[in-house]
């Protein structure tokens, strides 16, 4: 028995798992119907893919609100896991389930999969047959992956990076990226048995002021570890920053260089695609404005050709929306997708130039550093500061980087800290923001940070 | 000046804090952030490691009331060689609270100077006198 096995073995025996059988579900997966693979509709889809957010406690609320997005016409199905369960507390996940079971009241912010289990939730995933993405947060998201694939959800969210820098201040990122790296492996096995298993790296980071440079670090860093442990179809991601012109330009950059790395490095043969989020920041109280702020953004997705929208609701700033609100988000992005046509071709070649530079500068830190393998390397340059998220509330995090915007709304780098841009680079991004006379620089990102309210 | 910051209690707030930060860095205080999710024990000893002569705890969703109930009786367990002043701001209720009930209440628990729903700049300038005079004094 490999060494994997052996651990997988001991990852999924514990008292919260009713006895897992490796052989049914690998029979599963070689016999599941091709439209559970999202990698399946990526290649066949002449459309952009619409995906909301969600997840109930309950197997019948999540049931429910899959019959609302399924009549508003979505393409793939969201299952969003609780907090409990993404900090692996699976007792108390069973215990808030009890009681949201019994008073029907939600005691969770999302799906408790692991006290489901595989057996209950392949039910719903093979009644739906769509393609279901896994959204958690977990750094440790090695049962949960198991289970969801056996489940018969075949798309992963997340990475070392993404699902614990804007979201943890202290567990263990070198942990973070060895439990990765089983999740990695357990899809790229998996991916032999039918359609690939897609991953899906998280671009929104904290989601407040991110510079292009470092979400596009990001995505090509967790890209390249997901391929080199043999993942065949992987997404990056990122969200809609509040330019249009930047979000192009951050679009066009990621996907060549993406292409690029993955050609260099010997993984030629993956599928990639590219997804956006909507805006991340915070919304409008007005919910007509919220919705107007969903349509605006789900043309800028038409423009820089995403493949996949995950989509907002009217109730953002209200809290955990409806599934009629939900679905009514899924509908309208559909019907603004299908008024979408002979969009331009815009580009900005200066700007794609410059931030090209600064990638190809922090990728080659990153690769000079003397460590072994990519993940030590990567691990190295950020408790070095050669990446960093600004607004993470992790303790490794530099916190040295400050943004800000410049008029058109691009975000821009006011402090560079230890990100080894050139000079000319960190000069130009510097000279773009204009902070009026009198104004402090944080009055400025308290005003650049809430543009859309 | 030195100067001791985060956010109190499970609370994961790090857009403010950050803020807070780089607004202190801006006066020209040495800053040591301990971020967020901070415990009250962790802020004391950070102020006896530092020597720091200002705490500034800030907390934005009501978290601050049920950790700070006992600052009292900690700070009297601690020997401060920089008589530091205890600085709490932010959003200090939960939910609908009478605001001007706040601030006795949080000066009782030990706080010298308490700021509820106040101007971050506006604030700072006048953390700031009551440190000169301080030291004036």
């Amino acid at each position: 028995m490999s060494i994997f096995q052996r651990e997988r073995e001991i990852i999924t025996r514990n008292e919260f798992v009713d006895n897992f059988d490796f052989i049914e579900i690998e029979e599963f997966i070689k016999s599941a119907d091709k439209n559970l693979f999202i990698s399946h509709h990526f290649k066949y889809s002449n459309k952009m893919l619409v995906q909301p957010r969600g997840g109930f406690p309950t197997y019948e609320k999540v049931f429910k609100l899959y019959e609302e997005f399924l009549q508003a016409g979505v393409d793939v199905l969201p299952l969003t896991i609780d907090s409990n369960t993404r900090l692996n507390d699976y007792a108390t996940a069973g215990k808030m389930l009890a009681l949201s079971e019994e008073d029907d009241v939600d005691m969770l912010n999302g799906y408790p999969l692991i006290n489901h289990g595989y057996r209950t939730t392949r039910k719903m995933m093979t009644h739906f047959n769509k393609p279901v993405s896994l959204r958690h947060g977990t750094p440790d998201a090695r049962l949960l992956v198991e289970m969801a694939l056996a489940s018969g959800i075949f798309e992963i969210e997340g990475g070392p990076i993404t699902y614990l820098l804007p979201y943890s201040k202290n567990f263990p990122l070198d942990k973070a990226f060895l439990y990765w790296k089983y999740v990695e492996k357990l899809c790229a096995l998996y991916s032999t048995y039918n359609e690939p298993i897609n991953r899906e790296s998280f671009g929104p980071l904290s989601a407040t002021l991110q510079p292009p440079v470092i979400v596009i670090v990001i995505q090509l860093i967790e890209m390249l570890l997901s391929l080199e442990e043999g993942v065949k179809s992987f997404s990056v991601s990122f969200s809609q920053s509040g330019s249009m012109i930047q979000d192009i330009v951050t679009a066009n950059v990621l996907m060549k260089m993406a292409h690029r790395y993955a050609t260099e490095f010997g993984y030629g043969d993956a599928d990639i695609h590219l997804v956006y989020h909507q805006w991340m920041g915070a919304f409008p109280y007005n919910k007509e404005y919220s919705d107007a702020l969903i349509t605006a953004s789900t043309v800028i997705a038409s423009m820089v050709k995403a493949d996949k929208i995950i989509t907002k609701t009217r109730n953002e700033a209200f809290g955990i929306p409806t599934k009629e609100a939900n679905a009514r988000a899924v509908a309208s992005v559909q019907y603004t997708l299908k008024t979408l046509k002979g969009l331009p071709v815009v580009k900005d070649e200066e700007e794609e130039e410059h931030l090209e530079t600064m990638v190809k500068d922090i990728m080659e830190a990153v690769f000079n550093d003397s460590a072994d393998t990519l993940w030590r390397k990567v691990f190295n340059s950020i408790k070095n500061g050669i990446i960093e998220i600004p607004f993470s509330p992790h303790i490794i995090n530099a916190n040295e980087v400050i943004t800000a915007r410049d008029p058109d709304g691009n975000i821009r780098i006011y402090e560079r800290g230890k990100l080894p841009i050139s000079d000319r680079c960190f000069e130009y991004e510097k000279s773009q923001i204009k902070i009026e006379k009198g104004s402090s620089v944080v009055e400025k990102i308290i005003k650049d940070i809430g543009i859309m309210l | 000046m030195r100067v001791v910051t985060g956010v109190v209690g499970n609370d994961v707030h790090v857009v403010a804090n950050r803020l807070i930060e780089i607004s202190l860095k801006e006066r020209g205080f040495d800053v040591y952030n301990l971020g967020v999710n901070t415990y009250l024990e962790e802020f004391l000893d950070a102020l006896i490691e530092t020597d720091a002569e200002l705490l500034l705890i800030s907390s934005l969703n009501g978290e601050a009331e049920g950790w700070c109930r006992n600052l009292k009786a900690l700070k009297s367990k601690y020997n401060f060689r920089s008589n530091p002043l205890f600085v709490i701001g932010g959003n200090l209720g939960v939910g609908e609270m009478d605001p001007d009930a706040l601030i006795p209440k949080f000066k009782a628990y030990g706080f010298d100077l308490v700021y509820h729903q106040k101007d971050l700049n506006e604030s700072l300038d006048e953390v700031e006198e009551v440190l000169k005079q301080r030291i004036e004094v």
